[in-house]
């Protein structure tokens, strides 16, 4: 029989998370609200709210998803990775925050639209580790840079690759 | 968002028997991506009481290779349609009209059965909180004729609803093209009739009827299809224009022509002058540009969008050209 699931279960960064619905959460609850507003993991953006930025990308079963448009009960059983979630030193991280070289600028100014950038850079380089120019414009093309980085993200992105392939090769 | 009850369904039956007990006030919910921005925007005069997500629906996610056609269940995303090596060769149109529809996260969550079932992007019908209760909202006057018309149809309104508001879909005249039909709960459509409009619906669907499937048959090997795409934004944006070509050649001479066109009149259009122009003869700069002249020939822009004219013209010479034999092979 269709059910109306009472408990959500939620894997967020790597630790199950038990909620209950009409006591923490409702329908009508995007994901995006969950993380941000009960789980406090304010590093996805929510600016358009309707898809058409990718300032609220995080990662569901591997794949780069928007949480402003995916309901919190829908997400009942699979996984979720914030920005929070990589590590400190983690390769994608490092080459965004190195970024910074004469003709392609900066990979951020105000930030605000990095942890989506970052987010579908893991996506991409976990299937793709050496990803082509035009490769990394099109896994990147449903995000926007309001400061206009795009030329210094697109090469943090291919730094990123370069940082884990020599990583893969040292281990 | 408005609040509202979720259902997981786990069968068709289930997600049927859900419908029918809500009458026309529940909606089914896959990829989400149209229907939350949607609800979240309130643009509409009333909300569906539930959602029915079919996500749950075990079996809806495969792409079956079969006898002479190929089936496309209703949970599959528009970006394992773009990947699919079988779309990819032999309906090349419906695997390019589904790699150039939103962006690639939209891909990933959008459905393909979703996006011949998505709402029109009219931007009165879509103005936050119902801002102008036009035609489609049961209202009694169509903002676009007198209003901004720049992305709407230049074929005229739809007879049922006197609406303006053209379909946006990518993969609807692919699919047109490609002579799909539409498997829902209770029959089979050709996707060509799908396509309904009136004041609250944009296809043939009643209210407690959903689509299961979509199914392609094989063409006849010479056949080569085309789908091609005018967008102000290469990601993240809707079609101006966009045009879906399959046509079958022999000894050079075209045999049959379906070419279907989008995003400029109410419904996905098939371009039927053009594809007559077309019968008998080889495919060159000339005989594309008399199908391309003859695909706009019936054109009645409003008074801002005639320059979409001649984009559907160019459209329709590329796609046909971009079927041509490729000679030596
Ligand atoms: S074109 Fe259609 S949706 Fe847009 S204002 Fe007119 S009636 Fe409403
Ligand atoms: S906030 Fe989700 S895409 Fe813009
Ligand atoms: S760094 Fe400011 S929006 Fe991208």
């Amino acid at each position: 029989m269709s059910r109306k699931e009472n408990i959500i279960n939620i894997k967020v960064n790597e630790k199950w998370c038990e909620f209950s619905l009409d006591r923490d959460i409702t329908s009508n609850m995007t994901l995006s609200f969950l993380l941000r507003e009960k789980l406090g993991l304010t590093g996805l953006k929510v600016s358009c709210d309707e898809g058409a930025c990718g300032a609220c990308t995080v990662l569901m079963d591997g794949k780069a998803v928007l949480s402003c448009l995916t309901l919190a009960v829908q997400a009942h059983g699979h996984e979720i990775i914030t920005i929070e979630g990589l590590a400190e030193n983690d390769p994608v991280v490092k080459a965004f925050s190195e970024q910074c070289e004469p003709g392609y600028g900066t990979a951020l100014q105000c930030g605000f639209c990095t942890p989506g950038f970052v987010m579908s850079t893991k996506a991409l380089l976990n299937e793709n580790p050496k990803p082509s120019l035009s490769e990394v414009k099109e896994a990147l093309s449903g995000h926007i840079c309001r400061c206009g980085c795009y030329a210094g993200i697109a090469k943090a992105v291919l730094h990123a690759g370069e940082k884990l392939e020599a990583g893969g090769k040292k281990s | 968002m408005k609040d509202f009850m979720h259902f997981n369904a786990y069968s068709v039956d289930e997600a049927v028997a859900l419908l029918s007990r809500y009458g026309g006030n529940a909606g089914i919910i896959a990829g989400g991506t149209d229907l939350l921005g949607k609800m979240k925007d309130r643009i509409l005069p009333s909300y569906p009481e539930a959602l029915i997500n079919i996500k749950t629906i075990p079996g809806l996610d495969q792409i079956e290779n079969k006898e002479g056609m190929i089936s496309i269940g209703a949970l599959v995303t528009l970006s394992r349609v773009a990947e699919h090596p079988v779309i990819r060769k032999e309906f090349t149109a419906l695997a390019e009209a589904a790699s150039r529809t939103a962006s690639p996260h939209l891909r990933n969550m959008g459905t393909l059965a979703g996006n011949i079932c998505q709402d029109i992007r009219c931007w009165y019908y879509r103005a936050p909180q119902n801002r102008f209760s036009c035609l489609r909202k049961g209202g009694g006057r169509c903002y676009a004729i007198k209003g901004d018309n720049r992305y709407h149809s230049i074929f005229g309104g739809s007879v049922k609803a006197g609406c303006f508001a053209v379909h946006p879909s990518d993969t609807a005249p692919a699919l047109i093209a490609l002579n799909a039909r539409i498997i829902t709960s209770r029959r089979s459509i050709s996707a060509e009739t799908f396509f309904n409009v009136g004041v609250t619906h944009t296809t043939a669907l009643s209210n407690d009827e959903i689509v299961t499937a979509i199914q392609i048959p094989t063409s006849a090997q010479e056949t080569r299809s085309a789908f091609l795409k005018f967008a102000l934004r290469k990601s993240i944006d809707f079609p101006i224009v966009n045009c879906a070509a399959s046509i079958t050649q022999k000894n050079s001479m075209v045999m049959h022509a379906r070419i279907c066109l989008n995003a400029v009149s109410v419904v996905p259009r098939r371009a039927e002058k053009a594809e007559e122009a077309l019968i008998n003869r080889t495919i060159d700069e000339t005989t594309a540009d008399e199908a391309a002249v003859a695909a706009v020939a019936d054109a009645k822009p409003m008074e801002g969008n005639a320059y979409m004219v001649p984009i559907t013209r160019t459209l329709v010479r590329r796609a046909i050209l971009a079927c041509r034999e490729i000679h030596g092979g």
